[in-house]
């Protein structure tokens, strides 16, 4: 039987062939939590009588979500991680100032290789679809596999999108991603693995890959990734030598849909308050006063997109009134970035930069809004509440549409600037 | 614990949101998971008067993705506080794991069931094979029911009794190795 990536990887992690719709229970390659889920595991295994984890080589946990503790209660809370990744032996634990954030710098390491299964807590574990590989979400139910080795998925459909077409000038991946989450729709997308694929792959690095692959989540997708190709190989061979293998789906594969995707949209794209599918034109809130911008999260904080910003800041300067926070990913985009003077046009601009990790988007515990302010970013989500108060707007967008309106003080197009 | 459920229908629409519309919003912020706490507020987005009208066994039925949002259990919780049933067209993942995590009876995928029920009519939902009667109009259909490999998460009483027997059966087992 031909088979899509997500039922070869399926059947190989349980040894037999796979059906979509079926339910198993998979014993994952890598299993990865954060800061904000480590107390509660360990909690939770507590009360079940558990004192060992199943496979604890497998875990890996990264200091993303408060890596610079700014309350009492974070750095408390950093202490008890400390303490439980000392009691388990857990070896891959990625503290303040060693990674960065958990679903970029595990690509960058070497953890993640095509055709692999890895369990996580966070939902944007998606992000290592970009390596050919499946991540898939279980939120609480991580205690699961960590006690038994494995927790019940069921087998799910894929959704080809065949990527074809170029970017116009301004327009970015992120401004695809958005649209296409639109234009797709939850009804077709929910409980599938988005599987992209096509000839517009060879213009899409890998860093933007991670930038498709983080956004089909917030409809519903159980996941997304890509199959390999060469410029998956150029970047994953000298991190993971022999270990990389190719992985695509069987010609004749069953998919539930195959879809032609272009990427040649007309206008950037913005999310307006209050859902990340909220999707429109940026001229259609172009001139909508912001407070607040904010460049990073796992859907944008790669050296390309700091490419992208510095590309709009450089040599201008951030709209008095307005504050801009830009959170490189990684321990190793941060040094790079300074390496190539990024780091200097962000500060001259009169940018802040903050540790690498989520920076603000995870919940808005580093750099808040205040009630009634506006914020344009490059974050995941933009629910009510996201970066503090409920009653504050967000909108979500490119780095380069983020960065044009914070030297404008207002939402503004990237066209204008980027020729 | 028997599938078998009878009562009454209260229907939703399309899209009812698991946070606000299914449960104030502050609880999942609190990660309240008290049944007792939850129970008088199940559903008051929508319908204020539902904690106190609803009864044990009645059915809820829902339209496409019922219980969107944020993967948020309350507002499932709330709904297994009142012993009730659900019955949707759709419903996102997240709040798929979650109706099984609270331990609460679902028919997860039931196209076209609001066209077919209006709130009050006698239902009788058979969640192990998928049979829902409707005594008030006088019809039956079958849906594709949860397999049996979750079906045996909502007998066990939800994710936390299911797993606590799993690792009883591990433990005993000797199935953790020390490491």
């Amino acid at each position: 039987m031909p088979q899509t990536i997500t039922e070869k990887i399926l059947s190989r992690v349980i040894g037999r062939a796979v059906t979509p719709g079926e339910i198993i229970y998979p014993e994952p390659d890598l299993i990865t939590t954060h800061d904000w889920y480590v107390v509660n595991f360990d909690s939770a295994l507590q009360a079940l009588g558990v004192d060992r984890l199943y496979a604890p080589e497998k875990l890996l946990i990264s200091t993303d979500h408060e890596p610079v503790a700014v309350s009492r209660q974070a750095a408390e809370r950093q202490h008890a991680v400390r303490a439980i990744v000392r009691k388990y032996g857990i070896e891959h634990f990625y503290d303040v100032g060693r990674g960065g954030h958990g679903h970029i710098f595990p690509m960058e390491l070497g953890y993640v290789a095509p055709g692999m299964l890895v369990l996580a807590y966070d939902p944007h574990v998606t992000n290592y679809g970009a390596a050919g590989c499946l991540g898939v979400s279980l939120v609480v139910e991580i205690s699961e596999v960590l006690a038994c080795g494995s927790a019940w998925i069921r087998v799910p459909d894929t959704v080809r999108v065949n990527l074809q077409g170029t970017l116009q000038p301004g327009v970015t991946v992120r401004d695809v991603a958005q649209r296409m989450i639109v234009d797709l729709g939850s009804d077709l997308v929910d409980y599938t693995v988005v599987e992209f694929g096509g000839p517009a792959l060879a213009a899409i690095d890998v860093d933007r890959r991670m930038t498709l692959c983080n956004t089909p989540v917030e409809i519903g997708a159980k996941s997304s990734l890509f199959e390999t190709d060469q410029i998956t190989e150029a970047w994953l061979k000298p991190r993971i030598g022999d270990r990389f293998e190719h992985i695509r789906s069987d010609p004749g594969a069953n998919y539930k849909a195959a879809i032609d995707y272009g990427l040649g949209l007309i206008e950037p794209q913005v999310a307006a308050p209050p859902t990340p599918d909220n999707v429109v034109g940026v001229s259609t809130v172009a001139g909508t006063k912001v407070d607040y911008a904010f460049i990073g999260s796992c859907a944008n904080s790669s050296l390309a997109d700091l490419r992208d910003a510095a590309r709009i800041l450089r040599g201008r300067k951030v709209s008095a009134g307005v504050r801009l926070i830009v959170t490189p990913g990684t321990q190793q985009i941060a040094a790079e970035a300074a390496a190539e003077g990024l780091v200097k046009v962000f500060i001259d601009a009169g940018a802040v930069l903050t540790a690498p990790g989520c920076g603000p988007c995870a919940g808005g515990r580093i750099g808040p809004l205040a009630p009634g302010e506006v914020s344009i970013n490059t974050g995941t989500r933009n629910d009510p509440g996201r970066l503090g108060p409920r009653d504050a707007d967000i909108y979500l967008a490119s780095p380069l549409t983020v960065a044009a309106s914070a030297v404008m003080g207002r939402i503004s197009d990237p066209r204008e600037f980027v020729h | 614990m028997e599938l078998n459920y009878r009562g009454r229908c209260w229907k939703f629409g399309d899209n009812v949101g698991v946070d606000g519309d299914m449960m104030p919003f502050e609880f999942a912020l609190q990660r309240e998971t008290r049944l007792d706490v939850l129970a008088p507020y199940a559903m008051t987005g929508l319908d204020p008067d539902f904690p106190q009208k609803v009864r044990s066994h009645d059915i809820v039925v829902g339209g496409k993705r019922f219980a969107q949002g944020n993967p948020h259990i309350q507002g499932l919780l709330g709904l297994a506080a009142h012993n009730v049933g659900l019955v949707c067209e759709s419903i996102p993942r997240g709040s798929l794991r979650n109706a099984l995590n609270a331990g609460l009876p679902l028919l997860p995928a039931c196209p076209g069931i609001t066209q077919r029920v209006e709130s009050g009519d006698e239902l009788e939902v058979d969640f192990r094979s998928g049979r829902v009667r409707n005594l008030t109009q006088n019809w039956e259909q079958t849906f594709d029911p949860l397999p049996a490999a979750l079906l045996d998460i909502i007998l066990a009483g939800g994710w936390q009794p299911a797993l606590k027997r799993r690792v009883e059966e591990m433990l005993a087992r000797g199935a953790a190795q020390p490491t």
